[in-house]
């Protein structure tokens, strides 16, 4: 059985819906990357699994997410706050989301394992420094010492990363965690938590925007579209065979070295907006194999040549 | 893409230098930076420069200083043969119809009580080109037809519009007076990446068709290599390379470095991280020597003591550095 499993999730933010839906399994070790664009509820999604969309007024409107065979969407408030931070951490795309400005860097890595793991002062700070190490910061002493304010972003972000470690978590729920970084500092980010989830067998959940951070880090990959999963399939399948139209779209957006000049064209039109998604696929006004069935009827996931999609169009169709 | 030199320069940057202070109050010391550092750079004309790097590296401010929305501290930019820094208030204006520029923020670059018939209208009231209605309707629809919206949409307000809708009419607004060059600063930064397809594909198209000349300024290395005829790698307010084209592979440790950092949207093609040495340096420390020296695998006692000049090392193809990679 999966560590974490999303079935069917569909939430709802006072009258809009903006997820449908939405079906995953993740497993330890491994590391799954939910891809999509603004609007697609990828955040939202990753705000069901860390059980806070009622901080937000959002609600699971149906579906169920177990973790460890724990439903989490019945789970009294007492006991999510006992899974969040010590079995199930986040990292947010700012760092200063999760770190306090007036308090140093050593403390607040500290405070994790001794509230999660009731470790004494002596025994977190060991960990902390440790910790810091581990995710290759120079000079661990001086910076367990620092402010946040005098560490630069790419800094701050290990700092998070240390701290979502900081009680031995089994999953890692990681929304756009080098979005903000500069490109040579999230290539170091992405290499480090990759190494870490394979070093100890850890579950992540890596939101992101961006396919080349998915190609490079994740094993299995969920394609959302304006609320909905498009497509979920290996890495490497979503790459060389997407079974939607729109991952295929999405991949000809990036430019590759040595493309052709004037070959980048975009996707026509733009994401809907949740309060007027079309009828039909949420996609069909946007994709140039639209048919008939497409404006009518609301695809649903089903098993294709490789992974799942939730396209009308038969495989021989969708290239 | 062609690799031959390029001859002739709309825009010339000779050693041009922009610092800033800060402190220097009662408390605090001054403290000087320089977000561009003697920087030495031709744009040639009908062709994409782009300059790329990492935060702080002084792209921002270079493009700021080609448009002298700032002055320079030293050196000099002149525009098709004209100093810039020479020029009065008023031919200064003037020149500024044939220089424009596009932000990385849609939002804040079009006044949010301003029609967008109104925003497109601005740039000849401020101007002072005066216009009748019948000419005002027709410069409108031109423009708005030009970037590919719907004359639907002059009547609209910015905050109807998406993102990517916003972007357009910004570049329909810096179209307005018929400009030779366009400055692109991060352009399709805050777009989605099938927006941001979108945007470059019709910069491609109104280039050839206007025979625009572009200064492409972007943190995307796998975009400037698409849409450059030239890519300028900038680190800490200094030049490091200058490719030819996107072709040639960089042979300054740094480019190396960003180049390397890039990943590519092919599981298969997946990169080996090295992990660079050191963060980037304060940019009000004073480094005698090579910017990226801290941080360069390959760095010796000359490159932290004597600063390398840019040279050419055939075809184009300019680097500041001692050791270059083979």
């Amino acid at each position: 059985m999966a560590l974490l499993s999303v079935r069917d999730v569909s939430i709802s933010i006072g009258v809009i819906d903006p997820v449908e839906g939405v079906s995953f399994d993740l497993d330890k070790g491994e590391i799954l990357g939910v891809v999509g664009e603004s609007g697609s509820g990828k955040s939202l999604t990753a705000m069901s699994v860390m059980g806070l969309l009622p901080r937000i007024g959002g609600r699971l409107r149906t579906g169920s997410v177990v973790f460890d065979g724990m439903e989490l969407n019945t789970m009294s408030e007492d006991g999510l706050r006992r899974l969040r931070g010590k079995r199930i951490a986040l990292i947010s795309q700012n760092p200063m989301t999760s770190l306090d400005p007036i308090i140093r860097i050593g403390a607040q890595i500290d405070q994790v394992s001794t509230l999660h793991l009731g470790l004494n002062a002596a025994a977190a700070k060991a960990r902390s420094l440790d910790l810091i190490a581990q995710l290759r910061i120079p000079e661990p002493e001086q910076i367990h010492r620092a402010y946040p304010h005098q560490l630069s972003g790419g800094m701050k972000q290990r700092i998070v990363i240390a701290m979502a470690l900081a009680a031995d978590p089994d999953l890692i729920v990681a929304d756009e965690p080098t979005t903000a970084l500069d490109v040579t500092i999230q290539a170091q980010i992405i290499q480090i938590m990759v190494d870490l989830v394979r070093d100890r067998g850890l579950a992540l959940m890596l939101i992101t925007h961006d396919m080349g951070v998915v190609a490079q880090a994740c094993d299995r990959v969920v394609v959302l579209y304006a609320g909905r999963v498009a497509e979920t399939n290996t890495v490497e399948a979503i790459f060389a065979d997407p079974q939607h139209p729109y991952t295929r779209e999405l991949i000809r957006c990036i430019p590759r070295h040595g493309q052709a000049p004037g070959s980048l064209k975009g996707i026509p039109g733009m994401v809907p907006s949740v309060m007027d998604y079309p009828g039909g696929c949420r996609f069909h006004p946007r994709c140039t194999q639209a048919i008939d069935i497409c404006k009518a009827l609301l695809p649903v996931l089903e098993a294709k040549t490789t992974g799942f999609a939730a396209c009308h169009l038969s495989e021989a169709r969708v290239q | 893409m062609t690799t031959s030199p390029p001859t002739d320069a709309l825009v010339k940057i000779d050693h041009l230098t922009r610092a800033f202070t800060s402190g220097g109050g009662f408390l605090t010391p001054k403290r000087t930076m320089r977000a561009v550092d003697d920087v030495s750079l031709d744009i040639p004309r009908g062709k994409v420069t782009g300059v790329v790097g990492e935060s702080g590296c002084g792209k921002s401010t270079l493009a700021r200083l080609v448009l002298r929305l700032i002055d320079a501290t030293s050196g000099k930019v002149s525009f098709d043969g004209a100093d810039l820094a020479e020029q009065s208030p008023a031919t200064m204006r003037h020149l500024r119809r044939r220089m424009q520029m596009v932000f990385q923020d849609p939002y804040s670059a079009i006044d949010p009580r301003y029609t967008i018939r109104r925003a497109l209208l601005e740039p000849f009231q401020v101007q002072g080109l005066r216009q009748s209605v019948a000419e005002a309707d027709a410069a409108v629809e031109e423009l708005i037809s030009m970037v590919g919206l719907s004359p639907r949409m002059v009547a609209s307000f910015p905050h109807q519009l998406s993102g990517g809708q916003k972007q357009r009419v910004g570049i329909a607004r810096a179209l307005a007076l018929r400009p030779a060059l366009l400055v692109l600063d991060e352009p399709t930064a805050s777009l989605d990446v099938s927006i941001q397809a979108q945007i470059i594909d019709l910069l491609e198209k109104l280039k050839v068709d206007l025979g625009l000349t572009y200064l492409f300024i972007s943190h995307d290395l796998s975009l400037v290599r698409y849409f450059c005829d030239r890519v300028v790698v900038m680190y800490l307010g200094r030049v490091m390379e200058i490719l030819p084209s996107a072709d040639v592979a960089p042979r300054h440790h740094y480019a190396h470095a960003l180049l390397a950092s890039n990943f590519e949207p092919d599981p298969t093609r997946r990169k080996v991280i090295t992990m660079l040495g050191g963060e980037i340096p304060s940019p009000f420390a004073t480094i005698p020597g090579c910017a990226f020296a801290a941080r360069c695998p390959a760095a010796t006692d000359l490159c932290r003591t004597t600063r390398p000049e840019l040279m050419d090392i055939g075809g184009g193809h300019q680097i500041a550095c001692h050791h270059p990679i083979e």
